[in-house]
């Protein structure tokens, strides 16, 4: 009896601060959509959607997102692979393994502030790089937030992810039997670099793919440092949402809610092939 | 090749520490003009408002303590009870999947979705509101993180006991809660700092008028006070450093 009534509590627990939000929400943002709830919507509707793909606004947005996502998370993977097999056992003990941890510290908002503030014109490497002689005024800095190749927004992203690889990996390396199979494939006669490139980060790659896909749907819902870092256009998807939200144009909202729509369907599929990936990886 | 690797070493330490550097030398500035590497005038102005004036921003700063607080309790709380029915549930992988879309979503845009029933509940604008919504962030998180403590030899523990005599309240208080002592507390810390990390969801609910330190940063970087924006950024980096040490020292060591 107590065990049934302590399954109930759970099962109500779970669907009332999750299922009951998640269906709520996006059943909102769907029906708003096509223009059946809302205070200028009159019915069902498909306009909100082919407005929403008139121009190439929301596609570029998603192109852009998905592009810079990528970027992010092959820069802090390859990055992380590297670091946990040059420095791994270094990293484990001592001062080391405090000071990895540290960019976990930061809020999204105050990497954006320190790197707004060490990379725009008049920022830190800026004021390194006149001291140095290597510039003779601020203009002379090309400004690395707010750029064309979103560099600003890339560095915040790889400073506050790559801990979280580095830990990962030498997690991977200790638990995983790798360096016994490398060693295994070196007694074998295998050179240095084929255990590099045809055991080690393969089997890391491997091991690691669920949390590269679950990192890659969180990168694409990130908010501000592209709002802080990034340029008007083009926008990541959550910047372009909040934006057509919170603009004057009230007309605008329904679109938002259409963008909404899309990156939510997308966030599920990549969740399902995530847990499908991790199923894979697990039976392995 | 030693030497090589002192110096990555070395370079890899800056890389992880300039940031805080940088931020606290800020929030001791007035000046800090171009191209001068450091600020002209150091003070203990920013500092000295912030604890003794009881400016708005220590409002914000017991603003922040009390979500993260009250969030990171009890979404441990009730992410725990809610784990053990997953983790030994036959549909386990489903109602995991299903635990992860509200966590894995953005917040900002999942914010976005939920304003209009926070607008009609009249939680809109106001500090139960934005923690009602910060938990529906951090307890599937917390669900997702206690799952992987319910195994197998937890399951036979409590069995054991059971088969003793144990009421189910003293397996828990007796053989559950030592076990997952260390679990709880890094669960905790992980879900104090999802809450206090949070800036979209808290900004669109609360309509910036509950004020966070995260808002604070943003109104701050809004008006170009750069100072009070290191410093509102140093009280935000503060108790996660402190949370990261305690559980790196104590905790981690402890479960090893």
């Amino acid at each position: 009896m107590k065990i049934k009534t302590s399954n109930s509590i759970s099962f109500l627990l779970l669907v009332v601060f999750a299922i009951i939000p998640l269906l709520l929400g996006l059943g909102y943002a769907l029906l708003y959509s096509f223009g059946i709830v809302g205070v200028l919507n009159h019915g069902f509707t498909l306009q909100n959607w082919e407005a929403a793909f008139a121009n190439n606004e929301v596609l570029y947005s998603f192109f852009y997102t998905v592009g810079l996502s990528l970027v992010s998370l092959f820069s802090c993977v390859s990055t992380g692979i590297f670091l946990a097999l040059y420095f791994g056992k270094k990293l484990q003990k001592g001062i080391g393994s405090y000071i990895i941890y540290l960019p976990m510290a930061f809020p999204s908002v105050v990497a954006a502030f320190f790197f707004f503030q060490f990379l725009s014109n008049a920022g830190l490497l800026s004021r390194l790089c006149y001291k140095l002689g290597l510039i003779k005024s601020v203009t002379d800095f090309t400004n690395l937030v707010n750029d064309q190749y979103s560099i600003g927004i890339i560095a915040a992203q790889f400073f506050l992810t790559l801990p979280i690889f580095v830990l990962l990996y030498i997690s991977i390396i200790a638990n995983e039997n790798i360096e016994r199979l490398s060693l295994l494939a070196t007694s074998l006669g295998a050179r240095k670099s084929q255990v590099l490139w045809r055991i080690t980060i393969p089997a890391l790659l491997k091991k690691s793919f669920p949390t590269i896909v679950l990192y890659f749907i969180f990168k694409l819902g990130t908010y501000e440092i592209p709002l802080l870092l990034g340029r008007s256009s083009p926008e990541t998807v959550s910047v372009l949402i909040v934006r057509k939200m919170q603009r004057f144009n009230l007309m605008d909202i329904p679109q938002g809610y259409v963008v909404a729509v899309i990156y939510a369907l997308l966030v599920i599929v990549l969740l399902i092939f995530s847990f499908k990936s991790s199923h894979t990886v697990a039976d392995a | 090749m030693h030497k090589k690797r002192t110096i990555s070493l070395f370079l890899l330490v800056i890389y992880c520490v300039l940031p805080i550097l940088v931020l606290f030398a800020l929030s001791f500035s007035l000046n800090w003009v171009y191209p001068n590497i450091l600020p002209q005038t150091f003070t203990l102005r920013h500092w000295k408002e912030f604890l003794f004036d009881g400016n708005g921003l220590q409002q914000s700063f017991f603003n922040s303590l009390t979500i993260s607080l009250f969030v990171a309790f009890t979404s441990t709380l009730l992410g725990f009870i809610c784990s053990k029915w997953i983790a030994y549930h036959k549909r386990r992988r489903l109602l995991l999947l299903v635990t992860y879309f509200p966590f894995a979503l953005s917040p900002v845009i999942f914010a976005i979705c939920l304003k209009f029933y926070f607008l009609k509940a009249g939680l809109a604008g106001n500090l139960p509101g934005i923690i009602i919504a910060q938990l529906i962030i951090a307890f599937p998180y917390a669900t997702i993180f206690f799952t992987s403590f319910w195994n197998k030899s937890i399951k036979d523990y409590s069995n054991i006991a059971s088969t003793l005599g144990s009421s189910p309240f003293n397996s828990y208080l007796k053989i559950i809660f030592p076990l997952a002592k260390s679990f709880l507390l890094t669960g905790f810390f992980q879900c104090f700092i999802i809450s206090w990390f949070e800036y979209g969801l808290t900004n669109i609910i609360g309509y910036g008028k509950v004020q966070t330190l995260t808002i604070r940063v943003f109104q701050f970087i809004g008006e170009a006070n750069i100072f009070y924006a290191a410093l509102s950024s140093c009280l935000l980096i503060l108790p996660p450093v402190i949370l990261l040490w305690v559980n790196k020292k104590f905790v981690v060591h402890q479960t090893r």
